[in-house]
C-alpha cells in the first residue's frame, strides 16, 4: 500500500509541476513543487497556502481476487489567501486556478502508472518498477469553505492498486 | 519609519535585557535537502538543531496550576533576534518559524509552543510573546 501511495504522490507531483512549474512550496527552507504529503512531513501547526496537501484517509481491501485489490481515498487539500498585492480580492480566481491545475493533472489519460518501490531511495538506490499498476479515478471536488480571508477546498481522488505478494 | 522601527526595537531589546533578559534555545528542524525525494516520501528523518534565542524574558503565566493540568509559561522575545533567525534559517516569516519549531529548551526542559503573538509599539513589531506548555510532571 505504501508503494501505491508513494507512486501516486510522485506521479501527481510530476504532473502538477508540468501544468504549473511556478507553483512551489517552501518546506524547511527548500523550495519544492507545490504538493506535499502531510503524513510525510513534520507535524506542524503550519499549513502552507497555495499548495496541494495530500492526506490519505479511507482504505479498503478486497481479497476476493488472485491479488488483493486495495482501494484508498486521497484527500487533496488546498487553500489560498489571494495575493497581498490585490488585497486578497483575487482569492476566488486563485482557488479556481488550483481547481483547474488539479483537473489537468489527475483527469487526463492514462489514469494509471506502473507501481514503483521507493524504499531504497534513502540509501541512494533508484526506485524499482513493480509488476502491477496504480490507477485512479477523476477528482471529486468538495464545496469551497471560507475561513476568514482564506478560501479552502478539499478534493478527493480514489486510488486503486493490487497488493503484490510480499509487499508491505 | 525605518528610524522608528530601529528605535522601537532597540528600546524593546533594552527593556528585555533590563528585566533579567536571558537566552533560551529554540529547537527547529534543520533545513531540508534540495531534491531529496527520500525526505518528501517520509523515508528520511530531518535532523534538529538548537538555536539561541535572546534576549528573552521567561515567566510563569499561571501561579497555581490545577492538578493534572499542564503549567503554562511565557517567553517574551526580541523581534530583532527573531528576524535574524528567520532569515538565517530560511523561513519565510516568524510565524512559520514558530509553527515549525519543535519547542523551546529552557534549562534542559523542552516546552511546547502553544501560540506565538506579536507585540507592537507604535505600529512596529518589537517582540513576540510565546505561550509555552510543559508537562505537569516537570513542575517544581
Amino acid at each position: 500500500m505504501q508503494n501505491a501511495k508513494d507512486t501516486f504522490y510522485v506521479t501527481l507531483q510530476g504532473r502538477l509541476e508540468a501544468v504549473n512549474p511556478a507553483r512551489t512550496v517552501v518546506v524547511r527552507g527548500v523550495t519544492r513543487p507545490g504538493v506535499l504529503v502531510e503524513e510525510n512531513e513534520l507535524a506542524s501547526a503550519y499549513e502552507p497556502v497555495d499548495a496541494f496537501r495530500l492526506r490519505w484517509t479511507g482504505l479498503k481491501v478486497d481479497a476476493q481476487g488472485s491479488l488483493p485489490l486495495v482501494t484508498m481515498e486521497c484527500e487533496i487539500r488546498y487553500a489560498t489567501d489571494g495575493s497581498s498585492g490585490n488585497g486578497g480580492m483575487d482569492r476566488g480566481r486563485l482557488l479556481a486556478a488550483m481547481d483547474g491545475e488539479l483537473v489537468s493533472a489527475v483527469g487526463p489519460a492514462p489514469q494509471s502508472v506502473v507501481k514503483m518501490n521507493y524504499s531504497g531511495v534513502s540509501a541512494g538506490t533508484a526506485p524499482v518498477a513493480m509488476d502491477t499498476n496504480v490507477f485512479w479515478g477523476d477528482v471529486v471536488f468538495g464545496a469551497a469553505t471560507v475561513e476568514g480571508e482564506r478560501l479552502e477546498r478539499v478534493a478527493t481522488v480514489t486510488v486503486w492498486s493490487y497488493q503484490e505478494a510480499g509487499e508491505l | 519609519m525605518a528610524d522608528l522601527m530601529v528605535a522601537v526595537r532597540r528600546a524593546a531589546d533594552v527593556l528585555l535585557r533590563g528585566c533579567g533578559g536571558r537566552t533560551v534555545l529554540l529547537r527547529v528542524p534543520a533545513p531540508g535537502v534540495a531534491g531529496n525525494s527520500a525526505e518528501q516520501l517520509g523515508l528520511a528523518v530531518p535532523r534538529f538543531q538548537d538555536v539561541e534565542l535572546g534576549p528573552v524574558v521567561f515567566r510563569r503565566t499561571r501561579v497555581n496550576a490545577a492538578e493534572g493540568k499542564a503549567v503554562q509559561r511565557e517567553v517574551l522575545v526580541s523581534a530583532s533576534a527573531v528576524e535574524v533567525l528567520t532569515g538565517s534559517l530560511g523561513f519565510s516569516s516568524a510565524s512559520v518559524l514558530f509553527a515549525t519549531a519543535f519547542g523551546v529548551l529552557v534549562d534542559e526542559a523542552l516546552l511546547t509552543i502553544v501560540s506565538a503573538t506579536e507585540m507592537e509599539a507604535g505600529g512596529v513589531v518589537c517582540g513576540y510573546r510565546l505561550l509555552l506548555r510543559e508537562a505537569a510532571a516537570l513542575e517544581v
